[in-house]
């Protein structure tokens, strides 16, 4: 079903984006000298991370995950890499570290006017050791206080009960220290407030991710999702994110309604694994969108949490949702589970093919995703293309063996179909 | 009525243009160093695949362009990468292939096609000369040989030697070593032939290797190399004279398919792209 | 892996576990009744060739033979294997090691990272129990108290046998070169704790008997091969261009305690215990003490070393982060250091030996 004459929902669309741009002004604000207004700042990591709790003590939480990849997209991170080597960090180390060491270097200068120090580090490492080495050269660079917040590797699909009892218990303690570092005191009430924000954008979320089962899917899940997802990683807990999501939903139920998707033609449909390459995103798109593909699903997307997955923040079991949900952020989730999901996906979605884009920087991601290939293609007839370059580091992508692998890729994908197959 | 097609692979060192005839026979083939441009020699060796097969320019009905020039031939009607192509060209010569080892100049390519011919997985090292073609030119000058006499030197190897370098720049002090040392050309030729087979098998296997085997590119008319790929393989592996011209065979059997008309092909599938072309920029 | 198939058909029914490095609580394996076998990579003698279909080429060389060996059946004489805590690559290396060898006991320790929390103790018993019952399952035999104290001693044993050799290194190094050193310790990766110690005692011993002359060499610390080993002609390149290492962390999971664990009353928690009260400073875990660099520091001057050697595994991301931190503070407080990266596959150490000579007489003509 093609175009229809006149949009009927431009002004959920319309509202969405002005929602969204206005949220975002308003918290790149609050980190400005004056926006802050005396209250204390905490670095966090997007995947577990605990911004209900910190966000009961008034602190303001900074993602050095998320200023990376915004330094990929307005392409300074790769004069922030190079401080960082320039320093003393080696080529094979993590382009996210990088950008954020040279930020650092660079008085905190990004793109978004000058992010503000740290008053506390919070460790939530979910899925990625390096996050603990990243915290520990901040905290000695900053002077900052660090608490590590061990979450531990799921090995099965649900946390043992050990597992949740030494997160909840290392969350306690967090909130001691926070309350120490802020002088406010924990309200568990008001954290049971923020928890509901949370879960009411969390619930939309996923609603927002499954209209892409329809065809065609009025959004690409990968391309369009990495920024759809921003107000739930940045803002979550806020008024503003949950009716955020209202309106995307809403926006995204009139392009179902309508037939309309990011391609003109839906040809190819897609999961896609592994982080952006930021510093090229539109141009890597562009790879993808002349063969008319559109992503349905995408695991970069849940980075954040695994809400399609069932885990969602609950105020009734505050401190236990919050472990589960650390808990369950993808990388944190084994192989074997990770690969489940994907066929899981590849099946829920109905996509022809999944395509892995292998990033460098992140072991994390990365290592075992040739093995997801084996057991794709080999065992199970899966088509899969699997590119590599990098997720900040500007200076790994090749753009001519980029579209050398996507074009056969989809041409031979094309082919099989054309000759019945 | 006969129709006559061609096929023009435009690699980064050497331009290969095949005409072929409605029932996909070679008719003419030309090939020649792609140099500085792509467009003089996608279209010299057009002239002279075209002069080759008997025939005027006019009378060639459709052209694929392949490689990684493909963009860039003026001449060209569709353009095909050069995986599809080479899994089409070596299929036509070998029909009962299933798996390609592609090994060029500067990359090296597996691929693997079902009983259709159609690819279904495929894997490529572009990114490091350890594998390809330019690791054997790096022995070859680091012992003062010719590119084809250390195919048929390596034959004649006696003894073991493992060469464990996978740089192409360290390969070169590993061979002087191992010269120092007192061992026979012979058998450090051979010890780079079977690296370099163990490189490219290592890629093989992501795509998996099932018989028949089909070797192809510039690298597969070294003799040494087929050698210790078919030992190292336990696998009788096909070569063809005509191996340089796989890719462009293979792109002139998809010219076929849209010659002989229908929208039944794969240009249906493609987007249109203007000659003007895709700035596909920047280097390996 | 001779060995270990000699120790099995010795001790029929026996299984044996392969443990990846850096610390695992191999006492658990031992009171299982299992060989714990240390896996030290296919050195440099391994071709990859299937590894590359499951891994990436940007991570150590450790995990990709590691692979390349199980993938070519070498390793099919172990019924386990387990991953601890190291870094995301080796994590991650359990998983895909779980689903090639779907058959064999697979599992990823995690050992905590919060070791200041009151309730990481109780996590790591957890941990530990778990993997206690998957030991029992592969062996068929029910663990008692007796059995785990009995493991306990033998390690400590082992340990206070590592510390003497550690200690002849340190204070007399001209009789024990540090390469012999690694040799020695790499020796009891296939063999039981009490033979290892008993072997280590006696070299230390028929050391002290050798009749070699102190040479004019440079004292060194050498730091970053925690993990992945260097080979040991590197070591020896290292100490032939004129060092003499006093202290390294070559197979630090091997001297992971300083003191021996006390295992009366609990000896599974006396076991976490000591992870989580007594881990030493590394690059594997999240360290609560006074900054590694300042305990660098620190133990440069009271060793009376010149300098440091960083000596540390292409592609390993923990050793390369610290690194920087350590180098800063080096530089600060006026102490040489060079760095030197290795891989398994390497054959030629020319370099490594002009880069140490250069830092040898560097240091010599301060």
């Amino acid at each position: 079903m093609m175009a229809a004459t006149q949009p009927v929902a431009a002004t959920a669309e319309d509202a969405g984006k002005a929602l969204q741009k206005q949220l975002l002004a308003e918290y790149y604000h609050s980190l400005s000298d004056e926006g802050r207004d005396g209250r204390k700042v905490a670095y966090l990591f997007v995947p577990g991370n605990v911004v209900e709790l910190t966000q009961c003590f008034d602190m303001l939480p900074v993602y050095p995950e998320i200023n990376a990849l915004q330094c990929g997209i307005k392409k300074v991170a790769g004069d922030n890499i190079l401080r960082a080597e320039n320093l003393g960090y080696s080529s094979d180390v993590c382009g996210y570290v990088k950008n954020d060491i040279g930020l650092m270097l660079a008085d905190r200068q990004s793109p978004f006017g000058q992010l503000p120090k740290p008053d506390l580090l919070v460790c939530n490492f979910s899925g990625c050791n390096t996050f603990v080495k990243w915290f520990e050269a901040l905290a000695h660079f900053y002077g900052a206080e660090l608490f590590v917040l061990d979450v531990p590797y799921l090995r099965e699909r649900s946390p043992s009960r050990e597992d949740v009892q030494y997160v909840t218990a290392q969350l306690e303690e967090l909130a001691a220290v926070c309350e120490r570092v802020t002088g406010v005191s924990f309200d568990r009430q008001r954290l049971r407030g923020v928890l509901e924000q949370s879960a009411e954008a969390e619930r939309r979320w996923v609603e927002v991710l499954h209209t892409a089962k329809a065809h065609p899917s009025p959004f690409d899940a990968y391309f369009e999702a990495v920024f759809y997802m921003a107000p739930l990683n940045i803002l979550r807990g806020t008024e503003g994110c949950a009716e955020y999501y209202r309106l995307l939903l809403e926006d995204l139920r009139s392009r179902v309604q309508e037939g309309r998707g990011p391609v003109p033609e839906e040809k190819f449909r897609v999961v896609i694994e592994g982080p952006p390459p930021w510093p090229h995103f539109r141009s890597f798109w562009e790879l993808f969108k002349r063969w008319g593909v559109c992503s349905v699903a995408s695991t970069y997307s849940k980075v954040g949490g695994l809400f399609d997955q069932g885990i969602f923040h609950d105020p009734s079991r505050p401190f236990e949702s919050i472990a589960e949900y650390a808990m369950n952020s993808y990388t944190n989730w084994n192989l074997g589970l990770r690969l489940d999901l994907l066929r899981r996906y590849l099946k829920e979605y109905e996509a022809d093919a999944l395509v892995i884009h292998s990033v460098k920087s992140c072991r994390s991601f990365s290592v075992g995703q040739a093995d997801f290939r084996d057991a794709l293609t080999r065992g199970e007839g899966i088509p899969t293309l699997m590119v590599e370059s990098d997720l900040a580091d500007p200076r790994y992508y090749s753009e001519a063996q980029l579209k050398n692998r996507i074009d056969a890729f989809f041409e031979s994908l094309a082919h099989r179909r054309l000759v019945g197959g | 009525m006969t129709v006559y097609v061609a096929g023009a692979d435009v690699g980064s060192t050497t331009a290969k243009v095949v005409v072929l005839d409605s029932t996909g026979q070679v008719l003419g083939t030309s090939l020649g160093p792609t140099g500085a441009s792509i467009v003089e020699a996608a279209q010299r060796e057009f002239r002279e695949a075209v002069k080759a097969a008997g025939i005027d320019e006019h009378e060639v009905e459709f052209v694929v362009g392949t490689g990684y020039g493909r963009f860039k031939i003026p001449f060209g009607d569709a353009q095909i990468t050069e995986i599809s192509c080479h899994a089409r060209g070596a299929v036509h010569l070998f029909p009962d292939t299933r798996t390609i080892v592609d090994i060029g100049g500067q990359d090296t390519k597996a691929i693997s096609v079902d009983e259709r011919g159609e690819v279904v997985d495929f894997s490529m090292n572009d990114k490091c000369a350890a594998g390809t073609g330019r690791f054997l030119e790096a022995a070859a000058v680091t012992l003062g040989l010719q590119l084809e006499e250390i195919g048929p030197l390596s034959l004649q190897s006696s003894h073991r030697l493992r060469i464990t370098n996978v740089c192409t720049v360290f390969v070169e002090s590993e061979i002087m070593t191992h010269m120092m040392k007192g061992e026979r050309v012979e058998d450090i030729l051979r010890g780079v032939h079977n690296a370099i087979a163990g490189r490219s098998i290592s890629l093989l296997r992501r795509v998996g290797i099932n018989p028949d085997v089909a070797f192809t590119g510039g690298v597969s008319r070294n003799e040494g190399m087929v050698r210790t790929l078919e030992e190292q393989l336990e696998l009788p592996v096909h070569v063809s004279p005509l191996s340089q011209y796989i890719g462009a065979i293979g792109a002139g059997l998809f010219a076929l398919d849209r010659a002989r008309g229908g929208g039944k092909t794969i240009r249906a599938a493609i987007p249109t792209v203007s000659h003007a072309g895709h700035a596909s920029g920047g280097d390996h | 892996m001779t060995a270990v198939r000699e120790w099995k058909e010795a001790h029929p029914g026996a299984k044996a576990v392969g443990a990846f490095p850096v610390y695992v609580p191999t006492e658990l394996i031992q009171a299982a009744g299992a060989l714990p076998v240390s896996l030290f990579g296919g050195g440099g003698s391994v071709e990859i060739s299937h590894a590359d279909s499951r891994i990436q080429s940007f991570v150590c060389s450790i995990s990709r033979s590691t692979l390349e060996l199980g993938l070519r059946g070498y390793l099919d004489v172990l019924d386990g294997m387990v991953f601890p805590s190291i870094c995301d690559v080796a994590r991650n290396l359990s998983g895909i090691w779980s689903r090639n060898f779907p058959n064999r006991l697979v599992e990823f320790l995690h050992l905590p990272q919060n070791r200041d929390s009151p309730s990481a103790i109780a996590y790591a018993v957890a941990e530990y129990r778990r993997f206690l019952t998957a030991l029992e399952k592969l062996t068929g035999r029910t663990v008692r108290a007796e059995d785990l104290a009995g493991a306990i001693a033998e390690h400590n044993e082992e340990r206070e046998a590592v510390v003497a050799l550690l200690e002849l290194r340190r204070t007399t190094p001209w009789l024990l070169d540090a390469w012999e050193g690694g040799l020695l310790l790499r020796a009891g990766g296939v063999m039981e704790r009490g033979e290892h110690a008993r072997l280590l005692l006696r070299s230390v011993a028929a050391a002290k008997e050798r009749n070699r002359k102190v040479q004019d060499r440079v004292r060194v610390l050498v730091l970053g091969a925690f993990c992945e080993q260097p080979p040991l002609e590197l070591v020896r390149t290292i100490e032939e261009a004129g060092c003499y290492v006093l202290e390294d962390d070559l197979l630090l999971g091997l001297r992971w305690f300083k003191e021996p664990v006390v295992a009366d009353g609990d000896p599974l928690r006396a076991l976490a215990e000591a992870y989580v009260t007594a881990s030493p400073p590394s690059s594997v875990s999240h360290y609560r003490g006074p900054p590694k660099q300042n305990l660098l520091v620190q133990r440069v001057k009271d060793l009376g070393a010149a300098g440091v050697l960083f000596c540390t595994a292409k592609f390993c991301e923990p050793a390369l982060y610290d690194q920087v931190l350590y180098k800063e503070r080096l530089e600060a407080a006026g102490i040489p250091y060079v760095h030197v990266e290795f891989e398994e596959k390497m054959t030629t150490f020319d370099n490594v030996r002009t880069q140490v000579e250069t830092f040898v007489e560097s240091i010599l003509f301060e």
